[in-house]
């Protein structure tokens, strides 16, 4: 029951996530920041000529050190004992100032290059109360850019309560791994049956997709826990999007193998590039990439899945409406949000597919089980069906009643085929020599009740090969009752066998005059019996003719290796 | 008697040879084996023939043509078969026995003196009188049937409708398949019992059944007692 507990599981992580990200009133309003190269402790206070500031720094090289300067009106003073906190997601190593105190150090700024990576780029720090009273103040940062210099004053900047500021990243965070290990236990569901049935590589890409899922929330969510320095950003950007790059392909690609069109694999080669392309530009561009990956993987699945819908492939009408569900999540909502919810989504409609495929197995499966039970059952009704039967027994009661020897003789043959077809009953494939020895039994009863000289023939014949029980026999019952006898009433069958590397052969001819054309019902259902035979042990790897000869009767089986 | 055996197991046909020599003796003229369904039809229609012993399934080939073509013949058929579950659909045709496969020499001699007495029917299962039109076998239902006249070797069947069809079958033979709803009320006359509307006695002793079309046919002085009985 794990497929009927994920969507569950998604709804949860879908509305906790929307819940957590409502927000509390804001506290405070930001202004402008300013910035100026050099380094002067004085720039610090909260009052400061700053009008001859910088409003934006393209460069700063060489991890020089620089200021910057915002102004900040505290909207409502903090509760006494409750301290705001000032979250900042800065590029570079820092020291804050709040109204000239010193109330946080991230790092060494000026000296990066000497000293090893320190600080982090999430922090929190709390803002002492007395300096957070209502009105304005200055927020100025010492800082140094030494790894990415281009990369200056981008800053995010959040005041709030302070435990609140902490609580709340734990409990987004925490949601999210909820979300993201439900998907890696589906993924981890799905390899395994996959490993199971190696054949389905829709549970595969399932599967990798839900681990690529579960990967991304990871990398995005556990920023809140592991320190990560500015410097090292860029390739957990980048980890980040690789991953969204596999989602972005995987997803088209399975609904292509699910709904299939003309052209699929130019189009997905031509995708791929695409996405290729999205992934390699500009290598800070990372919100660009991310949403034409995305809004690519939307609009390729939302054409394949409408084709899908248009040809009235089975399921597509509900993945459709999935896929435009998240679809008006991206639209309506922010990326973030939309991104988990959409891909939840779209993974649900990935999900119903796989239901259906495995559900269409199982039916095949089961068929295949009432077929092989069907199979076995005309197997062993081929010696109590009245035709044979009754005959059998009504020329038994004669000979006995005539020929009381003789009549014994009979009944042994008879045992001798009903052992055989014991023997054989329950299996798909037999040794040859053994469906050889089942036609040479059947050939003494018939000489008994025809008192037609039968003769049998094989050439070629390898012991070492297996055939289906009853096939032979079911040729030769054939030729029995459709033959009538040569001159010196007698009718000759000959079993040839030929292989090579590319199939095996085997050729049954009958000798006899006034064979007529297979038309009746009995023969039909011998034929059928012997074509259910072949696929069931060969699959499609057989042929089989059935045709009239000028001595008689000829029947072809070929099984491809 | 002459008599033809259809049937393609050669032990079988043996027996059954075997057998009906034995239980018919010196009236017996000729008995001939045939095992193949062309054949049989070909053999029915350039001898005359009295009883034809039939099986339904001759070298995997369907014997139900084989059956109508038979029954609409003068003489009587009886089904030799494996298949006990064709027994109904011979009797709805118009055989005299059906005897199933194995068979005892008792079981067949059973079905062979049926064909010597004047029993009345075992079944009153039949639903057809097969007729023999140009081309065709036309298959006539028993509840069309009024009643039958016979017309020496043949018989003419008086229907509902008003028609009249002609057998080949003798008016002894088809009184052998006709159920008990069915009356042989004269040496030339069966009748169904529940078209007479009433007996009319004429001048003479001549008794005439009335019937419910308006026909009037003749009771036999031998006949009137035993279905006046019967009627009242």
């Amino acid at each position: 029951m794990n497929l009927r507990s994920l969507p569950s599981l998604l709804l949860i992580g879908i509305l906790l996530l929307s819940t957590s990200c409502g927000q509390a009133p804001e506290v405070f309003k930001e202004h402008q920041t300013v910035y100026q190269i050099g380094d002067n402790p004085t720039w610090a206070k909260k009052v400061l000529n700053d009008g001859n500031w910088e409003r934006r720094m393209e460069l700063i090289p060489e991890g020089e050190i620089f200021w910057s300067r915002t102004r900040i009106d505290i909207l409502k003073a903090p509760e006494e004992l409750r301290p705001y906190g000032l979250q900042i997601d800065a590029y570079g190593e820092y020291e804050i100032f709040w109204d000239g105190v010193m109330i946080g150090k991230n790092g060494n700024p000026g000296q990066e290059a000497e000293l090893p990576p320190e600080g982090e780029l999430w922090i929190t720090y709390s803002i002492p109360t007395h300096l957070a009273t209502e009105g304005e103040h200055v927020l100025a940062l010492r800082l140094s850019n030494y790894y990415f210099p281009d990369h200056v004053g981008q800053y995010e900047i959040e005041i709030a309560d302070y435990e609140d500021l902490l609580t709340d990243m734990l409990i987004k965070t925490s949601y999210m791994h909820v979300f993201a290990g439900a998907f890696l236990i589906v993924s981890i569901y799905f390899l395994f049956l996959f490993l199971n049935n190696r054949k389905e590589y829709p549970t595969l890409i399932f599967s990798v997709c839900c681990f690529f899922i579960c990967g991304l929330v990871l990398i995005v969510f556990s920023k809140d826990y592991v320190s990560i320095h500015y410097s090292v950003h860029v390739i957990r950007l980048q980890i980040l999007n690789s991953f969204l790059l596999g989602i972005s392909f995987l997803i088209p690609y399975y609904f292509s193998m699910q709904f299939p069109y003309a052209r699929r694999r130019l189009s997905l080669i031509l995708y791929a590039v695409l996405l290729i392309f999205f992934w390699i530009i500009s290598d800070h561009a990372f919100n660009y990439k991310t949403v034409g990956m995305v809004l690519s993987m939307l609009i390729f699945s939302f054409g394949i899945v409408t084709y899908g819908a248009y040809k009235h492939a089975r399921g597509a009408r509900l993945v459709l409406v999935t896929l435009l569900m998240s679809i008006v999540v991206f639209l309506a909502s922010g990326f973030v949000v939309s991104l988990y919810t959409g891909l939840g989504l779209i993974l649900l409609g990935m999900l119903y597919l796989l239901a259906l495929n495995i559900k269409d197995q199982r039916l095949a499966y089961e068929s295949s089980l009432v077929q092989s039970t069907r199979l076995r059952l005309e197997l062993l009704k081929k010696n109590i069906q009245p035709h044979f039967l009754m005959n059998t027994l009504t020329s038994l009661i004669d000979w006995v009643e005539e020929s009381p020897k003789k009549g014994v003789l009979f009944i042994e043959a008879l045992a001798k085929e009903f052992d055989l077809f014991n023997q054989i009953e329950d299996q798909t494939l037999i040794p040859i020599a053994q469906e050889i020895a089942l036609c040479r039994a059947h050939i003494e009863i018939m000489e008994y009740r025809k008192e037609i000289n039968y003769c049998w023939e094989e050439e070629g014949i390898d012991i070492e090969q297996t055939i289906p029980p009853g096939t032979l026999h079911t040729l030769l019952e054939n030729g029995i009752t459709h033959s009538l006898p040569l001159e010196g009433n007698s009718i000759k069958f000959k079993l040839v066998y030929e292989s090579n590397s590319d199939y095996k052969c085997y050729t049954f001819l009958t000798f006899a005059t006034g064979v007529r054309q297979a038309t009746s019902r009995e023969e039909g259902t011998g034929l059928r019996y012997i074509k259910a035979r072949l696929t069931e042990s060969y699959q499609s790897k057989w042929d089989f003719v059935s045709e009239p000869t000028d001595h008689g009767w000829k029947s072809v089986i070929k099984i491809y290796s | 008697m002459d008599i033809l055996i259809v049937e393609d197991e050669s032990r079988i046909a043996k027996r059954v040879e075997r057998m009906t020599r034995d239980f018919f003796g010196n009236t017996l003229n000729s008995v001939s084996h045939i095992n193949t369904l062309r054949e049989a039809l070909v053999f029915i229609e350039n001898n005359a023939l009295d009883l034809v012993l039939l099986d339904l399934n001759l070298n995997g080939e369907d014997g139900f043509d084989l059956l109508t073509v038979a029954v609409a013949e003068s003489f009587q058929t009886i089904i030799i078969s494996a298949y006990k579950d064709q027994a109904i659909t011979a009797f709805e045709y118009g055989v005299l026995d059906f005897v199933p496969k194995p068979f005892s020499r008792d079981r067949l001699e059973q079905a062979l003196h049926r064909v010597t007495s004047k029993e009345e029917a075992i079944t009153d299962m039949v639903r057809f009188l097969a007729v023999k039109k140009r081309q065709r076998i036309q298959l006539i239902s028993i509840e069309d049937l009024v009643y039958i006249r016979g017309a020496g070797a043949y018989t003419e069947l008086f229907l509902a409708d008003g028609s009249k069809e002609l057998h080949d079958k003798s008016l002894e033979k088809l009184e052998q398949l006709l159920s008990n709803s069915f009356e042989r009320i004269h040496k030339s006359y069966i009748v169904r019992m529940s078209e007479v509307k009433g007996i009319v006695v004429k001048s003479g002793s001549k008794y005439l059944a009335e019937l419910k079309n308006g026909d009037f046919i003749p009771i036999g002085r031998t006949k009137y007692k035993a279905l006046k009985a019967k009627w009242y």
